[in-house]
């Protein structure tokens, strides 16, 4: 083999052409951010700590802050997972997954509210409360199956901005279509007495619908990890979402696995439905839209494509949500902090997504549902 | 003195060694051919040295300048262009457009240049088109004339790599990367592009690397061939040289097996 | 093709085509479009879509299809039937779910579906009883599907031509509220034309506009190809010449309409022309940097109150008009650059971050975005420098030289001048450097990068551009309304301007006018529409990107990017009848 002749390069590059070149701009910037949050959440959060006895916030209050934000992401968490389990097969965000939510919560709310009036809802409610979930799990299911036959199958092989926008009109179509046929106000949603007042498990009172929520989420949630471990079609689904063309080789009925995902994400976004339902004692044609997107970003925190990181990141947006007003606001004298929670939502997602868009439990989009 | 100089370039994706502490050298003017078999790391060669991968360990140094590290569009201004193994044109540009993208790194105007058509942002549309008729006509009357206004998505299969070299042609290039030039073309074209990439050192001064299969084009075209097996380099030398080496014909054909008794 | 096969198909559509005629009905579309008429009091608009729907069915249902390798079509007669029957299903489904609302009771369902009223029920009875209504319907359902089915075997030429001429003769129905002032205005009678009681055209007035502009599509379809090669053959330097003579007679054509339509409808056109600014620079984002902006009401909202704090805006509090905690007393005018200047960090704030993003992700983060400008907007902190929820107002008029633009009329002048700056300056970008770099970008990220294109740096001019655009349509609106509202700032607006760009047409200039005409103007002269705009957005989204991905008025480069699946099928559909016809014929050939 010849030797290879080794020779000197010309002239070697000042230092500071290395230092650029090996600390690009974006870089910079992306870590004076990081230092920039850091130093105000610990800024806020020592203000907050600090504020004068009579503003502070209790440790009481602090509690019902942190249970009420898991709650709420315990609700996030169960939408959440039909934005995975829809990526993982599609590499499609479904944006109007929001308003499959928002379907089923609807749809239980006519039967609630029959049943309200006729005494049976506190009268048997289990019974009710079986009827409603059936009745929101039906709807949003139904839904969900006619969005991914009429908008999405055709756009099965289109460049990925199509079917996102085609996703887009779906959820203001849903939205206006729900606003025409039910009417554009706020519908009540019923209350069950025996949900009244608060439980006390472990000794801290804890609101008795949260506890529902929160009973209902880890069961559905051990529900779906199970289904997709060892039942046959969540193997299929796991196939599918590996590769679809080998999983159609080796006999799957993609379709067929495609319109069980959605199915699948769609009821369990309709369970999501009663229980927002529950909480906050409304249903409304808009009410898709915001957890919607809260729940979009618990997915990708999470790492999408994976069940227990929708489940993390559901519970971490929650968190964020009901805590990072007061904490990190309320020290600085933010009047209405709680108007701002939205924006807290949203700059997790951004940060995520600059950050570590592989989400905390993903290494990156390869994780599967 | 070296053009383009690779000292122990290591790069691995997950467990998966592409290239294993490999040194390679350029001189101005040369014609050298990587050659090895698939999965020999020879694009993750390419894709290193223009910036698109960074190396593990190991530096690219070219014209002096240590290139590590530096982003794709910064190495094509610093003068590397490339071609790729898949044909990558923007296929709904014209065959014009495709080759004044190329031109975009040797360019100036900019937005308020542009709304204004200022007098010398005029003038340098029209270097572009012409830089870039240049780059065209290289390959003969076929990308010329009324195939300029043609979408880049019309062109047959050999028209398209060949567009896709002009347009790299276009860059004014120092040292030109072609991935498998000839893949998929009959031999009266391969002959031809032999030729052509002859021509493009004797006549542009172009230092060119290229990877290829087919070896009647190696020998036709390299100065000297590099073989790679498992991103190391096995072998370096002449064609000849190289073509009878032990070890690269046992990595192209394997070991002979064992004889029964 | 077999007849099992169709009438199952037409069975399929005529059901599909059936729950259409529910969906309307019971989401309200057809109550409220009754009153608008479109042609005498024959047609209202209720009507034309209870006719549509079976027509599509009936369209619909005799597609040809691949089967076993060959085409098949099916022919005159039993595509006529087939259509018949998709209708006259399409009828029965709407005739069976009248018949469920009237033995449940229409009132008992009112509680829950507010739409089901005896108003949409007597739509669909075609204003007849029950009995009556339904022994209409049905045929009349039947006879639309036949000649939806029919349209497939008009042949080429005379289908277009008759299209155009429907087309025509629906714009002019729609535009019932314009055209007829605009005739009076010029010293016309309009009346022979429109019908002064009902609204709509005369039947007169309809036979005469489908007469003039199906003959017209007629001989310019003959003529075309003589006048096309006309037009190429004219010099370069008469060329300019030309296009200048057009763009004069644009520009005279636009001094005129706000005197022609008067001061009510100049009043819309100029929220259009805010619009159609807002769109352009969208489009640039989208259209020729391919990327999603679903949050571009942040630019608009960032216009809007920038320019009230620099000009002198004032909160609303209980004790009176208070000036905002910064606020300064610029001229509009002088405001402009500096509006530009805000819009330029806001692209930067906004592009910074989702530089590296994919496709749908950057959509969701400048979504987020969006949002949060709103809420921050809105909220009680910033209250003090933007108002909160009651915003700012007193907002300066643009006025120049003494002469104001709040009039209607006047500022249809200025949002004018603006659009026409903008497209001058999209058509400059998109034919120099800038452009080609944006359309490589577009087309293939990593080999734009390998060019020497620096991907970040024009992701950001993109932003910065498309928002200074953005910025400005919403300084406009401020001035335009004289007062800045939080409300005006939602998300909708954002899908507004989307809906605009893709019903257009991506990076089409010519697609995103009419886009911006058809899905603001139309709603904004038709009070009908109102209620359903946003419903129709979303209907116009998902029905362009399944049916014509490319836009109304495609960019032909575009066109092609979208469109390459389907030409390569055609193109091979094509070669597989050549090839049938070749086996057939000449026996065998070598292929």
């Amino acid at each position: 083999m010849a030797k290879l002749k080794r020779s000197r390069a010309v002239s070697a590059p000042s230092r500071a052409q290395v230092l650029v070149e090996r600390f690009p701009l974006r870089k910079v910037v992306q870590w004076s951010l990081f230092v920039l949050i850091a130093l105000g959440v610990g800024l806020g959060s020592w203000k907050t700590f600090t504020l004068p006895a009579a503003e502070r916030y209790t440790a009481a209050q602090w509690r019902d802050f942190v249970v009420l934000g898991i709650a709420q992401g315990a609700v996030y968490a169960l939408i959440a997972l039909g934005y995975s389990l829809v990526y993982g097969i599609l590499r499609m965000i479904n944006f109007a997954h929001g308003e499959v939510f928002m379907a089923g919560a609807y749809t239980s709310f006519f039967f609630a509210d029959a049943m309200h009036r006729d005494g049976f809802l506190n009268r048997e409610p289990a019974v009710a409360l079986s009827v409603i979930l059936l009745t929101a799990m039906t709807g949003s299911t139904l839904v969900a199956v006619l969005l991914e036959r009429v908008a999405y199958r055709p756009l099965r092989n289109a460049p990925r901005l199509v079917p996102l926008i085609t996703a887009i009109g779906a959820s203001f179509f849903l939205q206006y279509t729900f606003r025409g046929l039910f009417g554009q106000q706020l519908r009540g949603y019923p209350r069950f007495d025996f949900l009244r007042g608060k439980w006390h498990p472990f000794g801290i009172p804890i609101l008795r619908t949260q506890v529902v929520v929160l009973f209902v989420v880890a069961l559905s949630l051990g529900f779906l990890s199970w289904f997709v471990a060892h039942t046959k079609t969540g193997k299929s689904m796991r196939a599918v979402a590996e590769d679809k063309e080998i999983a159609s080789l080796m006999g799957i009925d993609v379709d067929r696995v495609i319109v069980t995902t959605f199915a699948l994400g769609g009821a369990f976004a309709g369970i999501a439905g009663v229980l927002f339902a529950l909480v906050f004692e409304y249903v409304h044609w808009f009410m898709g839209f915001f957890p919607g997107i809260k729940a979009f970003t618990a997915a990708v925190l999470g790492g999408i494509g994976s069940i227990g990181g929708a489940a993390l990141g559901g519970i971490l947006i929650g968190v964020a949500e009901a805590v990072g007003p007061p904490l990190l606001l309320a020290g600085a004298h933010v009047p209405s902090p709680f108007q701002l929670k939205d924006v807290v939502a949203f700059m997790v997602l951004i940060l995520v997504l600059i950050f570590r868009p592989g989400g905390i439990l993903g290494t990156g989009e390869r994780e599967k549902v | 003195m070296a053009l383009l100089e690779c000292r122990g370039l290591t790069k691995s994706f997950g467990g998966l060694a592409a290239l294993q502490d490999l040194d390679l050298e350029v001189s101005p003017g040369e014609i050298v051919s990587v050659i090895g078999p698939n999965g020999a790391g020879k694009t993750t060669l390419f894709n290193v040295i223009t910036g698109i991968y960074e190396p593990d360990q190991g530096e690219v140094w070219f014209n002096g300048h240590n290139i590590t590290g530096l982003k794709p569009n910064q190495i094509t201004k610093l003068g590397i262009a490339r071609t790729f193994q898949t044909v990558h044109l923007f296929p709904n540009m014209t065959v014009l457009e495709n080759a004044m993208v190329g031109q975009h790194c040797r360019t100036r105007a900019g937005l308020f240049a542009s709304i204004l058509r200022l007098p010398w942002q005029r003038a340098e549309e029209e270097r572009v088109r012409a830089k870039a008729r240049q780059a065209l006509a290289f390959f003969g009357p076929r990308l010329t004339g009324y195939r300029e206004d043609q979408p880049a998505s019309m062109l047959s299969y050999a028209n398209r790599r060949r567009l896709e070299i002009a347009r790299a042609l276009a860059t004014e290039p120092k040292l030109l990367l072609l991935d498998e030039p000839t893949a998929g073309m009959n031999p009266v074209e391969t002959q031809e592009l032999t030729r052509l990439i002859g021509k493009m050192r004797d006549e542009l001064g172009l230092t060119i690397l290229v990877i290829e299969h087919d070896m009647r084009v190696v020998k036709g075209v390299s100065d000297r061939v590099v073989a790679l097996d498992h991103g190391r380099k096995i072998a370096e030398g002449s064609y000849e040289e190289v073509a009878h080496d032990e070890r690269v014909i046992e990595a192209y054909l394997g070991r002979r097996a064992v004889e029964s008794a | 093709m077999p007849a099992s096969f169709l009438l199952r198909r037409a069975l399929r559509s005529g059901g599909v085509g059936g729950a259409v005629l529910i969906y309307l009905a019971m989401v309200g579309m057809l109550e409220k479009f009754a009153p608008l008429d479109l042609v005498g009091t024959a047609l209202p608009l209720s009507r034309l879509l209870v006719l549509s729907a079976p027509a599509v069915a009936g369209y619909v249902a005799v597609r040809p299809r691949i089967h076993a390798g060959e085409v098949q079509r099916p022919t005159a007669g039993p595509a006529m039937a087939a259509g018949a029957a998709a209708g006259a299903a399409a009828g029965a489904v709407a005739v069976a779910w009248m018949v469920l609302v009237r033995t449940i009771g229409v009132d008992a369902l009112r509680g829950i579906f507010v739409s089901v009223t005896e108003g949409a029920l007597g739509v669909l009875a075609f204003g007849l009883g029950p009995a009556a209504g339904a022994a209409v319907l049905v045929p009349a359902a039947a006879a639309a599907g036949a000649v939806g089915a029919a349209v497939r075997h008009v042949p080429g030429p005379v289908a277009r031509a008759l299209g155009l001429a429907l087309a025509s003769t629906l714009l002019f129905a729609l535009l019932q509220r314009i055209v007829p002032t605009v005739l009076f205005e010029l010293g016309l009678d309009p009346y022979w034309m429109y019908d002064r009681v009902h609204g709509g055209l005369t039947y007169l007035g309809a036979l005469v506009v489908l007469g003039v502009s199906g003959v017209g599509s007629w001989q310019t379809a003959a003529r075309r190809a003589r006048v096309e090669r006309r037009i190429r053959e004219v010099p370069p330097e008469a060329r300019r010449a030309v296009r200048l003579v057009g763009v004069a007679v644009l520009l005279l054509v636009l001094w005129v309409t706000p005197q022609l339509i008067g001061s009510v409808l100049s009043e819309i056109m100029g929220t259009v022309g805010v619009f159609l600014l807002m769109a352009l620079g969208l489009n640039i984002v989208v259209g020729y940097a391919g990327l999603l902006d679903l949050g571009y009401v942040a630019f608009f909202a960032a216009g809007a109150y920038t320019l009230g704090l620099l000009t002198g805006a004032n909160l609303v509090t209980a004790f009176g008009l208070v000036p905002p905690a910064i606020v300064a007393h610029l001229d509009f005018w002088a405001a402009v650059p500096l509006v530009m200047l805000v819009a330029a960090v806001v692209g930067l704030l906004i592009g910074a971050p989702v530089l590296r993003l994919r496709g749908d992700y950057l959509a969701i983060v400048t979504l987020g975005f969006g949002e949060i400008v709103r809420i921050l907007v809105t909220s009680n902190w910033l209250k003090p420098l933007v108002g909160g929820a009651q915003g700012l107002r007193d907002v300066t008029d643009a006025a120049i030289f003494g002469i104001g633009f709040r009039d209607p009329q006047r500022f249809f002048y200025l949002v004018t001048g603006f659009c026409l700056l903008a497209i001058f300056v999209s058509r400059r970008l998109a034919n120099s450097r800038v452009g080609r770099a944006w359309n490589a970008m577009r087309e293939d990220e990593q080999v734009a990068e390998a060019m020497g294109i620096s991907t970040t740096n024009y992701k950001l001019l993109a932003f910065a551009t498309g928002g200074a655009l953005g910025c400005l349509s919403g300084a406009l609106f401020a001035v335009k309304l004289g007062t800045i509202q939080p409300g005006s700032f939602e998300i909708p607006v954002s899908i507004t301007a989307l809906a605009i760009v893709i019903l257009g047409g991506m990076g089409s200039i010519p697609g995103v006018v009419v886009g911006a005409l058809i899905l603001m103007g139309l709603p904004g002269l038709l009070a009908e529409f109102e209620e359903f705009r946003f419903l129709m957005y979303g209907a116009v989204l998902i029905a362009i990107m399944i049916l014509r991905p490319q836009g109304l008025v495609p960019n032909v480069r575009r066109m092609r990017e979208l469109q390459e699946e389907e030409r390569l099928q055609d193109a091979w559909l094509r070669a597989q009848e050549a090839r049938g016809e070749a086996l057939t014929g000449a026996g065998e050939e070598g292929s």
